[in-house]
């Protein structure tokens, strides 16, 4: 009745044949480029296009819609003079270490709202709402207690990304399958083992999510705040070149300032982000977005 | 200490597991249920025991609690094993791991050494014949394979106990989501991987015939309360003692209907 054990080893063996995975065949690069390169080029050029025949019927006056040769001019008028490093230099430097303390506040906080229950029920709504309102909206307070200073800066971009990073992971930790943690104990995994070991893993395309979304809200608070508290003691950097523009009513300086806005904005994307959103989706084979 | 050593050498010589009247109730007043009442069961060093159930039988609970994972409301656990492995019916595979990786885990959280991790891995994945697919990850094998990695990964964690007390691997329906034909072929790899490690398996499905091919013996649960029923010795598994198994199942079974 019973079939020979070495027979259902052949059997076996030829179906891990069947089943071992077919590699995808990675097209060429010339390929790849035409396919994820080309179609934003074409984008970018076409919206030129339109912004040249608007420009070129005239139907606003010069002051609010600049021929976008006048806007090239004036970037490279900056970039010339060395004025849109240090301007980019101020902005950058301000965002990137406000979002790392962003980040070590927001981990642990995070961790607390999602594992100890009594922490949630506190302050998980708070933070979710906090989320919700523009931290803009921070700037007249924070001036009212640290006056123009870069402190203000820092508090109204760390007010702006930390509740996103937070709530990122929370929704992370969420996630996870109940059975891995279940697994990990089974295995014999202690708290601190089961949370390094297994649930910061498992939340961690969650937890990215939470950073792309955190580093955007701190880039875009760090402009509030940069175009509303202006002084001399704070340097320049974009949030007041671009108010310096509308101060002097140059619409060429202003639309200058916001594509620098824009620009380091997907480049922090595409530099940083995406290829680590891409390696932690891949290693999971969660390829069906990329 | 030589007494209580004596002791311990003898237990384990003639019990690895030893329930004693466990009962188990969840809830409370009057929406409690019973899951468990008062089983009783031995299983030796070794020895291949197959729990037979219908659904709502408790014996996932009752492995629940062998495992550690689930307290008994009542009634004695005692364990003459090194820390008992389980399997669940999903491999439960960590997917950001590759195999190698996942089975390494189990041997990390017990202190293992790096290198030593890393040979007995690949031993374990050898051992269920995927030494080839070590650097693959879950999402990239076949369930089959994800089970037989879930089998080296508790196996990692089953016999690491430096004591040399006999191994103790739970194991819950594990083959119950996969196709017949690799069902049988793990069931076959299963068996040949018992024979070489030595290690008690308690095994819970709810497929007699599975239960009569696999276990040296075969107890039989009863639903809403878990009750032990009968046992069958089916070392030699005959034509006869399935039907009679089926049998006693259906009777179980059909005693619920009204």
């Amino acid at each position: 009745m019973a079939t020979p054990p070495d027979t259902l080893d052949k059997v076996g063996a030829g179906l891990d044949a069947l089943d071992v995975p077919v590699e995808a065949h990675k097209p060429p690069l010339w390929r790849r480029f035409l396919k994820t390169g080309v179609p934003p080029i074409i984008a970018f050029a076409l919206l030129l296009g339109v912004w040249q025949a608007l420009w070129a019927s005239a139907l606003l006056p010069e002051f609010q819609l600049p021929a976008p040769v006048n806007v090239w001019n004036e970037l490279v008028r900056s970039i010339g003079t060395g004025e849109a490093f240090s301007i980019l230099w101020t902005s950058l430097h301000r965002a990137v270490f406000g979002f790392i303390a962003a980040v070590l506040i927001a981990t642990p906080l995070g961790l607390l709202v999602a594992k100890v229950r009594v922490v949630r029920a506190a302050i998980g709504s708070l933070l979710t709402g906090l989320q919700s309102l523009p931290s803009v909206a921070w700037v007249p307070a924070a001036i009212l207690w640290f006056g123009v200073t870069p402190s203000t800066i820092y508090f109204v971009v760390l007010m702006g990304s930390v509740p996103s990073i937070a709530n990122g992971l929370v929704a992370g930790i969420d996630q996870i399958p109940p059975l891995l943690p279940r697994v990990g104990r089974a295995l014999g995994a202690g708290r601190l083992a089961s949370a390094r070991h297994i649930l910061l893993p498992a939340a961690l395309p969650g937890y990215l999510a939470g950073l792309k979304q955190g580093w955007a809200f701190s880039w875009r608070s760090l402009m509030a705040a940069e175009i509303i508290a202006t002084s001399p003691q704070l340097g320049t950097g974009l949030g007041q070149y671009l108010h310096n523009g509308s101060s002097l009513n140059d619409i060429n300086m202003v639309i200058a300032a916001i594509f620098l806005i824009l620009l380091v904005g997907i480049g922090i994307e595409l530099m940083l982000f995406r290829p680590l959103e891409r390696a932690v989706l891949r290693a999971r084979g969660l390829t069906g977005a990329l | 200490m030589t007494a209580t050593l004596e002791t311990t050498v003898l237990s384990t010589v003639d019990t690895a597991v030893e329930l004693a009247g466990v009962r188990k109730v969840f809830g409370h007043g009057s929406s409690a249920v019973v899951a468990l009442d008062g089983v009783d069961l031995k299983v030796k060093p070794g020895e291949f025991v197959c729990l037979l159930g219908a659904s709502g039988c408790g014996k996932s609970t009752l492995l629940n609690i062998v495992a550690g994972l689930d307290g008994a409301t009542s009634g004695s656990l005692q364990l003459n094993t090194s820390r008992p492995a389980v399997m669940f019916q999903e491999p439960a595979l960590m997917p950001w791991l590759t195999a190698a990786r996942n089975v390494e885990l189990a041997l990390r959280f017990a202190g293992v050494g790096r290198l030593a991790r890393k040979r007995r891995a690949l031993e374990l994945l050898e051992l269920v014949r995927l030494g080839d697919v070590a650097d693959k990850r879950p999402h990239e094998l076949s369930g089959g394979m994800r089970q037989r990695v879930a089998l080296a990964r508790a196996l990692a964690s089953t016999t690491v106990s430096a004591d040399g007390a006999p191994a103790l691997l739970l194991m819950d329906e594990p083959f119950a989501a996969l196709d017949a034909i690799t069902r049988d072929v793990l069931q076959s790899e299963l068996l040949r991987v018992w024979e070489t490690t030595n290690t008690a398996i308690i095994f819970v499905t709810h497929d007699v015939r599975e239960a009569v091919r696999l276990g040296q013996r075969v107890v039989l649960l009863s639903s809403r309360p878990g009750r032990v029923v009968r046992e069958w010795d089916v070392t030699d598994s005959s034509d006869t003692v399935l039907d009679e198994i089926n049998t006693h199942l259906r009777e179980v079974i059909s005693g619920h209907a009204s």
